[in-house]
């Protein structure tokens, strides 16, 4: 019998909440063939990390399998007991997880983790026998030096190389399945293009099979022979990577896909409104119908079947019914085009676009150094002799891996740090004394006061400048704002708890912009969020870039939506400004050999492309 | 050498604050030293008693004299004992020392045992039904579940002796000290347990939420494996720091219960010391105590950085420092 | 006919109606993540928050236990501190629903006498520790690194002596046996973990990304402390200040209990078990049980106070 790696039927599972029984998977299928690398798409919170905890039998007291059936290698694994289970675990099929800094257990040393999971399963093997197959793992990963490294704590490492120590661990028993839980998403650009080949290389080596949870469409289209699109705990299509990306059916996939700068048309991104919700049980229409422009009637009424595409692709929308009505995505959308306002750096404005240098300077640094002390004696640079203008109303983009010293030069313009060398000038003014700097920072979280309201928190910065006279004016600005920024006037008075990621950062972003300044530094505002929502805050800056002639300095590792957004860009490494180039002429045209690595680290959600690059 | 530097500063701080609040309060220095023998002494025997024991200087210079006896081994005379101060609290330390540090043992023991069946079983009812106990036994005061064990097991069944280290003339006798710790102890160890066998819990509940557990479950090892193996492993640290923060709690209670059951320690002595009035002992009491509490904390502090130091990166503050972080770690 | 009206319902089924008026987590029925944000919001003391609700019972408990020492006058006919000699030690009786101490007072009496003061005791220490531990917490909190650890290094040594035992030292030192007096010595001991506490939420909110900004934009010192610091660091303080108020009172009765505290004539729960020494010769459990039983209740039920205050509910699910 040839079994397949994994086959999960109609799989079902509920969560017990306080507030009543959620369906964190709904009637769920899918298969993986031995040797095959299928990836799970989806936003935060659709359910992909409740899939993988209940493949590897590790669901919390409070989730219950309600119906279906798992088979790993053809054994059914939904009856298991605990006990049963755990001699499966990292035999059968292992995990790797998100994040490599929390997944390691910090008090013990790499090597004594992974000769853990060697003799777990094999408790007669003697302590140098399992330390020399651990050495061996740690070789196969590509662990330089595995023999010194094996008595390292974990924290000694980079986070690359902590990923392939859990890599290691869950090779330890050449499991037939191994299951990748955004393996790559808490790692920069170029390091998670090393563990995606080597994921790649295993695969080829031990023909395992890989489930590839991600929300990354770049990084799919590079490693996937298979995509599923998951949505509120279903899978809504299922296809061959290049099926998918190239003639997506269901509204979600491609919303998905065109929230991404690399599909952006005339300038603009699509991103899906809002964000996925919470299922109760018994809930029987569609649940992306009310985030679909195009959602029928029927949507409201009746979740809708798989209906087959071709025999690898298919896709449960009512769209692909025969009776509905064709359509084509992204051309009737309701928004009409953004005012054809010229912004001064529209690369495509065939009308005139002024140079550069004509257009006011708003912000001028020179030769600005910044050296930590770390202890007596050492000391790191960390910005070492930057210089650079910014014009009014450009976008500029400031874009390295972390560590390069972004955000310590943000911080020095913001007035945070005393620059030690060089200047920074500011309208002509010296910094210090400068306050009129919007700031959006990287975690909207930590940036608004808990027990403020949303109303207080833009208000703040009026408030301290003085900007209006009475409080009336300020609440018609701030109402003003809020309209601008997309907020619900009925958000008014919610504490920042009550808000999504996305609305706290739009809260952020109403607030710089609520003390008029010239410029807003943004120091990796999509860094916490999700890919959807990404868009949707490119799309705001993008939108409040052309009604206002403020200018911005973004900062980002993210180089697609960089390249989307900003007129020019400059690339840091190591504290040096290694390039500065407007966006069109770096994107094309990289010159330092950094800049290079980083463009072509950076995975195109394209298969074919990314076929062709890997190793 | 930085720690032991830290101990003489702190324990020559806290002997200059409790020396300047006995000095410094209302009421006669001369008190301390003669008691009520005070009033009954002529202007001239008070000038001279004021000269003789350094009253007459500034402060600074008699808490200087004091300190140079006290070098010596020479903290003054009780009033009440009329012997010199060290003499009586030597013969008692011992005791205390043995009430408290096997109280303290026991109870920390129990707390990680608690601790990690609740953990284990958390939100079961064993686990609810623990937490409900445990908040009622915490909010006992020492003093009267004391006073309860002994009208149960001393006075109504007999079967336990409620006062004193020993039985009378027995002092030697391991079984009587044995008998005689038995109440005392319980109360100790019951009325601190739940207070840090919850904090534990907590701690540990925490743990358990880290992917680390994850990890090692998907590995293949069983829950109870993970439990111990990991994160009782990662509580340690955290568990050595509360034990050395905990020290002058668990002493201060022992205090009280020696009193409640007339054992012979430095904590009967002090309140006997403050009921009349012998400031000299109860000053160099409140020194002590504070001088194991102090040598405790940085003892338990110093263990618990070393463990964690050697695993664990130094932390650094701030998400809006994401760069200076990754600096420092690079360096 | 009919069959006409169904495929023209059934074609009907297929028009494009578009995105829900509002987007997706509103428009499906509110559960888990939104409520559970919401619940959040209205700050700490808002109903019905994650993990624990509010302890109806313990405060309805306390509450009557409160009104009653208020308004003992209205149902205790009888002198509290009158002692009748012919009948000490009377073992609870219907004349003596408690029965009466060594001393002849009827404990019912006393029972509501003594708590008024005892509640008295444990509610001023606390105002007087808490007003100490917030100044001197904020400066601490906002000085630079020398006085703040100097600061530190002050309220450390004094929490190196236990504190029942500095209780006991000023008590011999400047002790006053009277109410007020010994509710400020309780006050002035036991001001320091508040206050560490509170330096601490202040050092963190300080440097907390919200003040960084709006300090950036020019806020204020005035403006920081009122409108952030200030909000921030009360709500996580007031678990504490709750759990002062018990260790207030349970220092007073174990110091009145020990005889250092206050004398036997004015009467807390407290001065009452000091009486216990007496009680236990004769066996009579009643005068050490009941006054003891009413502690320990008063503090269980600030205790569960103080946890709901804390929270701490609203953990996600374990990985165990």
């Amino acid at each position: 019998m040839n079994h397949k790696t994994l086959e999960i039927q109609n799989l079902s599972v509920v969560f017990n909440t306080d507030r009543g029984r959620i369906c964190a998977l709904r009637d769920l299928s899918l298969h993986i063939d031995q040797g095959e690398i299928l990836a799970v798409v989806g936003e935060s919170g659709c359910g992909k990390s409740v899939l993988c905890k209940t493949i590897m039998g590790l669901l919390p007291p409070v989730a219950e399998i309600t119906g279906g059936s798992i088979a790993i290698g053809g054994h059914e694994t939904v009856h298991l007991t605990d006990r049963q289970f755990a001699d499966l675990r990292g035999v059968d099929l292992s995990m790797v997880f998100q994040d490599p800094m929390t997944s390691l257990d910090p008090t013990y040393t790499i090597g004594a983790q992974i000769v853990e999971s060697i003799r777990v399963h094999n408790r007669n093997i003697s302590s140098n026998e399992a330390k020399a197959k651990a050495i061996a793992l740690m070789d196969t990963v590509g662990i330089e030096r595995a023999k010194e490294r094996f008595d390292s704590y974990p924290w000694m490492l980079s986070g690359g190389m902590r990923q392939r120590c859990v890599l290691a661990m869950a090779l330890s028993q050449e499991p037939a399945l191994l299951i990748a839980d955004e393996p790559t998403t808490a790692l920069d650009v170029t390091v998670q293009s090393e563990i995606l080949d080597l994921l790649l290389k295993l695969r080829d080596e031990k023909n395992m099979s890989i489930l590839f949870i991600t929300h990354d469409l770049g990084v799919v289209a590079r490693v996937a022979d298979r995509v599923a699109i998951m949505y509120a705990g279903k899978i809504v299509e299922e296809g061959l990577a290049s099926e998918i990306y190239k003639n997506p059916v269901h509204p979600y996939t491609w919303g998905l896909l065109h929230a991404l700068p690399a599909f952006a048309e005339k300038g603009m991104l699509f991103p899906i409104p809002g964000s996925p919700p919470n299922v109760p049980e018994g809930f029987a229409a569609d649940a992306f119908a009310v985030r679909n422009e195009h959602a029928l009637r029927i949507d409201y009424e009746q979740a809708p079947p798989f209906f087959e595409i071709t025999p690898t692709h298919k896709a449960a929308t009512w769209l692909a019914d025969p009776r509905a009505p064709k359509i084509q995505f992204g051309k009737d959308r309701p928004d009409t085009p953004p005012d054809p306002v010229q912004t001064p750096f529209c690369e495509d404005g065939a009308a005139s676009a002024p140079k550069a240098d004509i257009l006011p300077t708003i912000l001028q640094v020179r030769h600005l150094s910044h050296t930590f002390k770390l202890g007596r004696r050492s000391s790191v640079e960390a910005v070492k002799d930057v210089s650079f203008d910014i014009h009014k109303g450009e976008v500029f983009a400031l874009v390295g891996e972390s560590g390069s010293g972004k955000s310590t030069l943000a911080r020095c313009i913001l007035g945070l740090h005393k620059p030690q060398q060089g200047q920074i000038h500011y309208d002509a003014r010296f910094i210090p004394d400068q306050r009129r700097i919007g700031f959006v920072s990287q975690d909207p979280g930590a940036a608004l006061d808990p027990k403020m309201t949303v109303r207080d928190l833009i208000a703040e910065p009026m408030e301290i400048l003085r900007l209006y006279r009475s409080k009336r004016d300020i609440e018609t600005r701030i109402a003003a704002l809020m309209d601008e920024v997309g907020l619900d006037q009925d958000l008014w008075n919610r504490y920042p708890a009550e808000l999504s990621g996305g609305q706290k950062q739009r809260v952020t972003i109403a607030r710089a912009y609520s003390m008029e300044p010239n410029l807003i530094v943004a120091d990796e505002p999509l860094a916490s969020l999700d890919v959807s929502i990404q868009a949707q805050i490119v799309e705001l800056f993008d939108a409040m870039r052309r009604q206002h002639d403020t200018a911005i300095l973004f900062i980002a590792h993210d180089l697609s939506m960089v390249e989307f957004l900003s007129d020019r860009v400059g690339v840091m490494y190591h504290g040096q400004l290694v390039e500065t180039a407007s966006a069109k002429e770096l994107f094309a045209n990289p010159q330092h050999p950094y800049t290079k690595a980083l463009l072509s680290a950076v995975p195109v959600p394209d298969p074919d492309v990314e076929r062709g690059r890997r190793k | 050498m930085k720690k032991l530097i830290l101990i003489i500063v702190s324990v020559l701080l806290l002997s200059l604050i409790t020396f300047f609040m006995a000095r410094l309060a209302p009421g006669d220095p001369l008190v301390s030293y003669y008691g009520d023998r005070v009033e009954r002494m002529s202007m001239d025997e008070r000038q001279h008693a004021i000269e003789r024991l350094g009253l007459d200087g500034p402060i600074l210079e008699q808490y200087v004299d004091w300190l140079k006896a006290a070098l010596h081994g020479d903290f003054g005379i009780s009033f009440k004992y009329k012997q010199d101060v060290l003499t009586v609290i030597s013969g008692r330390l011992l005791n205390t020392l043995l009430l408290g540090g096997i109280g303290f043992i026991l109870t920390f023991a129990f707390a990680l045992l608690l601790a990690v069946v609740c953990a284990y079983k958390e939100n079961t009812l064993l686990d609810r039904a623990i937490c409900k106990v445990g908040t009622i036994t915490s909010c006992i005061p020492e003093f009267w579940l004391s006073l309860v064990l002994i009208l149960l097991f001393g006075v109504t069944w007999h079967l336990l002796p409620s006062s004193g280290a020993y039985a009378l003339g027995m002092s030697h006798s391991v079984a009587s000290r044995i008998t005689h710790l038995i109440l005392p102890l319980s109360v100790v160890v019951l009325s601190h347990l739940w207070y840090y066998a919850y904090m534990l819990r907590n701690k540990l509940l925490d743990e358990t939420r880290q992917e680390y557990v994850l990890l090692a479950r998907a590995k293949g090892l069983t829950r109870r494996q993970v439990m111990w193996k990991h994160c009782v492993r990662n509580l340690l640290p955290t568990m050595i720091a509360i034990m050395a923060i905990s020290i002058n709690h668990i002493l201060g209670g022992t205090y009280i219960i020696e009193m409640v059951f007339s054992y012979p320690g430095i904590g009967t002595l002090s309140f006997e010391s403050a009921k009349y009035h012998d400031y000299n002992m109860l000053m160099v009491l409140v020194i002590i105590t504070g001088i194991i509490v102090i040598v405790g904390n940085i003892l338990g502090q110093t263990i618990s950085e070393r463990i964690d130091y050697r695993m664990r990166a130094p932390e650094s503050d701030g998400d809006l420092f994401a760069d200076e972080k990754e600096v420092s770690r690079n360096a | 006919m009919r069959n006409t009206t169904n495929l023209r319902n059934e074609a009907r089924r297929f028009d494009i109606v578009g995105a829900g008026k509002r987007y997706a987590a509103d428009a499906i029925p509110k559960t888990a993540s939104t409520a559970s944000k919401s619940r959040f919001a209205k700050g700490r003391f808002s109903k019905g928050r994650a993990g624990k609700g509010f302890p109806v019972f313990s405060a309805a408990v306390l509450l009557v236990i409160l009104l009653g020492c208020i308004f003992y006058g209205a149902f205790v006919s009888s002198d509290p501190s009158r002692m009748a000699l012919d009948q000490i030690n009377v073992a609870p009786c219907s004349s003596h629903w408690f029965g009466t101490d060594t001393l002849g007072r009827d404990i019912w009496s006393l029972i509501w006498f003594g708590g008024r003061k005892s509640l008295f005791i444990g509610a001023l220490a606390t105002l007087i520790s808490t007003l100490i531990a917030v100044v001197y917490g904020t400066l601490s909190g906002l000085a630079n690194k020398t006085i703040d650890s100097l600061m530190m290094r002050f309220t450390e040594i004094l929490l190196s002596i236990p504190s029942i035992l500095l209780i006991v030292f000023m008590q011999a030192v400047i002790g006053q046996r009277n109410v007020v007096g010994i509710s400020i010595i309780i006050g002035i001991t036991g001001w320091m973990s508040i206050a560490k506490m509170v330096r601490t939420e202040v050092r963190k909110i300080r440097e907390s990304d919200y003040v960084l900004i709006s300090r950036m934009m020019g806020g204020s010192f005035s403006h920081v402390l009122r409108k952030h610091l200030a909000p921030n660091f009360f709500s996580t303080i007031m678990f504490m200040i709750v759990m002062n108020i018990r260790s207030a009172i349970v220092s007073e009765s174990t110091l009145s209990f020990l005889g250092i505290g206050l004398p036997v004539d004015i009467i807390t729960w407290g001065s009452m078990l000091s009486l216990s020494e007496k009680a236990l010769l004769t066996g009579s459990w009643w005068i050490i049980l009941i006054p003891g039983v009413f502690l320990v209740i008063t503090l269980l039920c600030i205790t569960s106070l103080g946890e709901y205050l804390r929270g701490g509910g609203g953990r996600i699910h374990g990985n165990l």
